[in-house]
């Protein structure tokens, strides 16, 4: 048997070795903390800012999401790296804005396995269309090669009313075929050479169409 | 171990810091998305565009979207310029039906200029892209003693960009009209 003071040069070593890794691993331990979170913090909101948006940047109707600085030469840095991102081409909000809907009036999800109706009023000055596209803003290929309606080509009530029935059987009236597309992405764009498109905070705002869903199969 | 215990042995540097540095990298991240990004509206159409050139896109339609959510409402023309060899004059007229607007797009995806249809009136557009602001347009009709008889152009200081020219498509009965208005627009390097 070893007597106590045998052991205690190596007990002492060991615990010294011992400490100067708990310490090791604390201070590791801080640091692997503080950088997880200032990537998801600074990376997080980043993302979120640009893809998703803010009231800052966007203006929301419904389930209609517009940027109102697209395209402007005075966008903030927000809004011109969420459409270069998306590489889709972005002209002057000044006179057009475009709004996207990925869900309908009740924040569902828009599929094409579900048949939806668009209703809106036909709003007299400006010129707007309204196409259905994939989440990855395809055109949906259909054999009746209609993409899109606009306001010179779409059937407008007798009281200034429209309705635009996305499925994916043919529908009568204003159809638009969804094919087996999947998620759906539906664009309003609105161009008014008279009147700015978009007013100033506390103003009305022109109504947009509603998005209701008929059924799903 | 108590919560006392434990919050006075926090390293409060770092958590101090930390949102500091989030806000930093925020900032950068944001700042640096246009230009880390490959697949600008600007590098997805340049390729394909001749230099000085307008060029009418043909119909949009699927397999063939030259961008993501772009819609088959309207028929294009596109100008891709480059002003390091001399300005490029670009003229169009834009006629009386709603929907009809003339861009200047530069790299970045910014609108330096942006001009819509007026209802009631062709709208006339005479541009100078010039590579920078004091650039030398050459001399004036009125300096040289001779009445203009047209709009002096728009001077825009751009390197490179692209013009668009977006018409509304008002169906097949109209494409005809469309397209001859399109075809119209020119888009040249001039000299002085």
């Amino acid at each position: 048997m070893l007597s106590h003071s045998a052991l205690t040069p190596l007990h002492v070593a060991l615990h010294k070795v011992q400490k100067r890794i708990a310490i090791v691993f604390s201070i590791l331990g801080d640091w692997a903390a503080f950088i997880g979170a200032v990537l998801i913090l600074g990376l997080g909101t980043s993302w979120y800012m640009i893809d998703v948006g803010t009231p800052l940047t966007t203006i929301r109707q419904g389930p209609w999401i517009g940027w109102t600085s697209g395209g402007r030469a005075d966008a903030d840095p927000y809004t011109r790296a969420h459409f270069t991102r998306l590489g889709s081409l972005q002209l002057s909000g000044e006179n057009l804005i475009t709004y996207v809907a990925h869900t309908d009036s009740d924040g569902r999800r828009l599929h094409s396995s579900c048949d939806y109706s668009v209703e809106g009023r036909e709003p007299g000055t400006s010129w707007w269309s309204i196409t259905v596209f994939n989440d990855r803003g395809e055109l949906i290929a259909n054999p009746a090669q209609r993409y899109a309606f606009t306001s010179q080509t779409i059937a407008i009530r007798p009281d200034g009313t429209y309705v635009v029935t996305l499925a994916r059987d043919a529908r009568p009236g204003n159809w638009l075929p969804t094919g087996g597309a999947g998620r759906l992405a539906l664009t309003l764009t609105t161009i008014d050479s008279t009147t700015p498109v978009l007013v100033k905070s506390g103003a009305a705002q022109k109504p947009l169409p509603m998005i209701r869903r008929i059924q799903c199969r | 171990m108590t919560m006392r215990d434990r919050l006075g042995q926090a390293n409060w540097q770092l958590i101090l810091a930390a949102p500091v540095a989030a806000g930093i990298l925020h900032i950068c991240a944001t700042l640096a998305a246009p230009y880390i990004t490959a697949d600008s509206a600007y590098s997805r159409l340049a390729p394909g565009l001749p230099l000085n050139k307008m060029r009418m896109l043909s119909e949009i339609a699927p397999g063939s979207e030259p961008l993501p959510f772009l819609s088959p409402d309207a028929r294009y023309a596109l100008c891709r310029f480059d002003t390091s060899a001399g300005p490029v004059s670009v003229t169009a007229t834009l006629p009386p039906d709603p929907g009809w607007m003339l861009a200047v797009m530069t790299p970045q995806g910014d609108n330096i200029y942006a001009s819509a249809s007026t209802p009631g009136r062709p709208t006339p557009i005479t541009l100078a892209l010039v590579p920078s602001e004091e650039h030398f347009l050459g001399v004036t009709p009125e300096a040289r003693g001779i009445a203009r008889d047209t709009d002096p152009p728009v001077a825009l200081a751009a390197r490179r960009g692209i013009v668009v020219i977006r018409a509304p498509d008002r169906g097949f009965s109209y494409q005809r009209d469309t397209e001859a208005s399109l075809n119209a627009a020119r888009c040249s390097a001039s000299h002085f």
